[in-house]
């Protein structure tokens, strides 16, 4: 004997028995229940009226979920939105990157949303024409999330279909969604017991009994009454009372089923058929409620009318009508007829927003990567000299190497080794290559003889800092520029629009990934390089190439730490092993590596500005200090418009070197304001650093309200505005 | 399935008809980057009739050599763009967030990315890796 036990899943904890092919809304209606706590079915998964808890995953259409055995369906609280699941406590050892999640890349000629009528005809038309097809519709599992720029379809993909996502690149998109039945706005609609007419159409083909059954005529409806939350009569426009525990809502009006249409105004998508249509819109509700998902009631559009804000995409903002799990499909009409109606002009709809779907966090994450970050040529160097590495400007660094203090007094006493593999490095070359660099940085070009180089800012049309280096000139028409980090891609990519924008006749290369660079400093500097095979190195502000230790170099003379500095630019191919002869070579010099935390440090006490953290998006080289690095007697250099409007109107806001005794307070810190900004904060910290040799903390900080203060409050205490730099004023040691 | 390995050869930046016109050593396989970029495999001298060309030793790349399956299988999840179908095909862009280039050929795929980037590209695509090859 054959026996089929019944197929059940648990709903609220409560056993439900389904039948073949049923989805879980079908199977709850067919138990006579409701997926939620009210409302009008559709199971089209247009409206989120069925929308619940589905093993642990929230706002699950119901209607689209197909049942299984041993589902966990929980239905939303009444009121409020569901509990966040918390997921147990990530382990922080384990890479959070690969998803559970799986992701299939899929590119075609078209790609035809809706199995309709509509979408058939085009999937056949194409097909004649030998394009290549995709179909997408729900029926076969494939629930189509958004439609992005690209255009980019995502997809869901459930039952038949399989599990994960796909991403869909067509070079062409057809939305052929077709059309859907109205909701009933009336009081009274979010009663249990009121279907569409299509959802009755699906129960009753299902072989689902709808009891004491009646249909209403949508224009007829006047509102429902209920007890115990379910329906128990119709009442229409005739007065009359139907009593009944089923009301299916018929209308001549259908809505097109246009949410995805609505996410992009690409060329490359089409809207057809019934979802492209323009319809008549219902009559404008007088009650109830609007949208389901928001719970938005008729009173509450009223009220947000009354408050002035009277246009569709106010009203949507203000009242968050349009907002929730189905992004308008239910409201929309009505929406667009209460203002329609109360405009007295015709209301447009609104931008749909993806996702059309309620996406997991897992979903929504899937085969989503960080930017990459960097490693040096030296990254293994590091490591194994103890460093403790940290992700700044894009790239892998080394923050110390356990002890910074004594990275500092190797820099400022004996000779110390800093991985700047990370600075931006480009070359520029070309007839133009002067006329070209004049017009990009506010400093002269044309006076740096081959062999010598000048620190520059780089400004923005504002005037603004946005990044900082050196100009090295090689020859008469090609040089060689450095920039920060984290500004290295972005400086090609200004100099590039620039150049191209100016027509100037410059080709450039950029070399950041190319080359690797080693900044040699300290006063025992010279002395390694010579050790190394450098007996004649550039004096300060100059360059070269030459060997250094068998390693082909670039050798730049400048100064960052405050002390005699080489920086050795070399083919990546050999960073270590030019690191590694430097190391051997100045063991007896007690030479060490240097990380951030130290050299942060020792730029401080020379006042050196760190772009973007010592810097605004505002930074002018007025507030700055750094005037002395603009020639506004250039005809012509980008920025050069905007100081030259600004540079006799009073500013309020100065970087000021600061000095206090004590431990340094951390960056960020607000600064009290004295006399009459007593009490206010007037800015904040923007670096500290406990200097050693100073014996007290040096910052460098903001204040933004004048009349400026000699004397600021920061962390209780008193600083000092004091002049930069605070070490080696005459800049002796950095030249020796 | 190997590699990575340092690609060793020129960059070599210049209008973009000297490089249209210019005659590549018979060994050198060259990249187009750009219409002003070419990156020259295996060259260790290039003339080009442009007197500010730049023409530097290039060591930023790293390569790893696959089958065509190899690389259906390390990049087909990891690719939001479609590698042009015609063979031998130079192509550019993202895999899994990491800039990467791609000379296609008939029966082997020469994927390129930066030695800096080379770590973040192995462990995405679960390409092999060895840190001190591709340092």
């Amino acid at each position: 004997m054959n026996y089929d036990p019944p197929m059940r899943f648990a709903l609220d904890n409560q056993p439900i028995e389904f039948a073949e092919g049923d989805s879980v809304a079908m199977a709850v209606v067919r138990a006579g229940e409701h997926p939620q706590h009210g409302g009008a079915l559709c199971l089209t998964g247009d409206c989120g009226n069925c929308s619940a808890d589905v093993d642990g995953t929230p706002w699950s259409r119901t209607c689209l979920t197909p049942a299984r055995p041993g589902l966990t369906v929980r239905r939303h609280p009444a009121i409020g939105a569901p509990a966040l699941q918390l997921a147990a406590p990530a382990n922080p050892t384990q890479s959070p990157r690969h998803s559970a999640i799986d992701v299939a890349r899929v590119h075609t000629d078209l790609v035809v949303i809706g199995a309709g009528r509509s979408g058939t005809a085009e999937v056949a038309t194409a097909r004649a024409a030998g394009r290549d097809v995709i179909v997408l519709d729900g029926k076969t599992g494939h629930d189509v999330v958004g439609v992005y720029p690209g255009p980019l379809v995502i997809v869901r993909l459930n039952g038949a279909a399989g599990d994960g996502l796909m991403h869909v690149h067509g070079h062409e998109v057809v939305i052929a969604t077709g059309s859907a039945d109205l909701h009933p706005v009336c009081d009274g609609n979010m009663l249990r017991g009121i279907l569409t007419q299509g959802a009755a159409a699906q129960l009753r083909a299902s072989g689902v009994e709808l009891p004491d059954a009646i249909e209403v005529d949508l224009a007829d409806l006047v509102r429902f009454d209920g007890v115990d939350g379910w329906i128990s009569a119709v009442v229409t426009s005739d007065g009359t009372t139907h009593p009944c525990r089923t009301a299916v809502v018929t209308s001549a009006l259908r809505a097109p089923r246009d949410l995805l249409a609505r996410m992009t105004a690409e060329p490359a998508v089409r809207v057809v058929g019934s979802a492209a249509t323009a319809y008549d819109l219902p009559a404008s509700p007088t009650s109830g409620s609007v949208c389901p998902c928001s719970k938005i009631n008729v009173e509450d559009l009223q009220g947000v009318w009354d408050r002035g804000f009277q246009h569709i995409e106010l009203v949507k903002r203000a009242a968050l009508c349009g907002t929730g799990t189905c992004q308008g499909a239910v409201c929309m009409p009505h929406l667009r007829a209460f203002v329609t109606e109360k405009s007295g002009a015709p209301a447009a709809p609104f931008t749909g927003r993806p996702a059309s779907r309620q996406l997991t966090i897992a979903e929504a994450a899937a085969e989503v990567y960080l930017d990459a970050f960097r490693r040096s040529p030296l990254h293994f160097e590091h490591i194994a000299l103890g460093a403790q590495m940290d992700r700044f400007g894009g790239w892998w660094r080394p923050w110390n190497y356990g002890d910074h203090v004594a990275e500092y007094w190797a820099v400022r006493e004996g000779v110390s080794l800093g991985d700047v593999s990370t600075l931006g490095k480009m070359v520029v070359s070309g007839p133009d290559a002067v006329a070209a660099l004049e017009r990009i940085y506010p400093t002269t070009i044309a006076d740096i003889r081959p062999g010598r180089s000048r620190y520059v800012l780089l400004l923005n049309e504002r005037g603004h800092l946005i990044d900082d280096g050196m100009v090295c000139r090689e020859s008469d028409t090609r040089f060689v520029l450095t920039f920060t980090s984290g500004g290295a891609a972005f400086a090609e990519m200004w100099m590039r629009d620039w150049v191209e924008t100016w027509n100037l006749d410059v080709h450039i290369l950029d070399r950041t990934l190319s080359l690797g660079a080693i900044n040699v400093t300290g006063p025992l500097a010279g002395e390694l390089l010579r050790r190394v095979g450098v007996e004649d190195a550039p004096k300060f502000l100059q360059h070269r190439h030459a060997d250094v230790a068998g390693v082909p170099c670039h050798v730049m003379r400048l100064s960052f730490t405050g002390e005699a500095s080489f920086e050795l630019h070399h083919p990546i191919t050999h960073s270590v092993e030019l690191w590694r002869e430097l190391m051997a070579a100045g063991r007896d010099l007690g030479i060490m590596p240097h990380g951030l935390q130290a050299l942060f440090g020792l730029r401080l006490e020379k006042g050196h500005v760190i772009v973007g953290m010592d810097s605004e998006l505002d930074s002018s080289p007025r507030r700055l200090n750094m005037e002395w690095a603009v020639k506004m007697d250039k005809p012509d250099f980008i920025g050069r418009t905007a100081l030259s409007r600004v540079a006799d109107l009073p500013d309020h806001r100065r970087l000021f070197g600061l000095t206090m005794d004590g431990t340094a307070p951390i960056e960020g810190a607000p600064i009290y304001g004295t006399g009459v900004h007593a009490g206010d904060i007037v800015g904040h910290v923007a670096s500290s650093f406990n200097s050693p040799l100073l014996g007290k903390a040096v910052m460098l900080g903001w204040q933004k309200h004048s009349p400026f203060t000699d004397t600021v409050i920061i962390d209780g205490r008193e600083a000092h505005v004091t002049e930069t730099p605070f070490y080696d004023q005459a800049g002796a040691r950095a030249r020796a | 399935m190997h590699g990575p390995e340092h690609l060793v050869g020129l960059r070599v930046v210049a209008t973009p008809a000297v490089l249209d016109a210019t005659v590549w050593p018979a060994t050198a396989t060259v990249l187009r980057l750009a219409a002003d970029d070419a990156f020259v495999i295996n060259a260790a001298t290039v003339d080009v009739a442009d007197e500010h060309a730049i023409i530097e030793a290039e060591t930023a790349f790293v390569g790893w050599e696959l089958s065509p399956s190899e690389f259906e299988q390390s990049f087909h999840r990891h690719l939001e763009w479609q590698v042009p179908p015609q063979r031998p095909v130079f192509a550019q862009g993202l895999a899994a967030a990491v800039p990467v280039k791609f000379w296609v050929q008939h029966d082997s795929v020469l994927v390129i990315c930066t030695a800096a980037h080379a770590h973040e590209l192995a462990e995405r695509c679960h390409l092999p890796h060895h840190p001190q090859a591709a340092r």
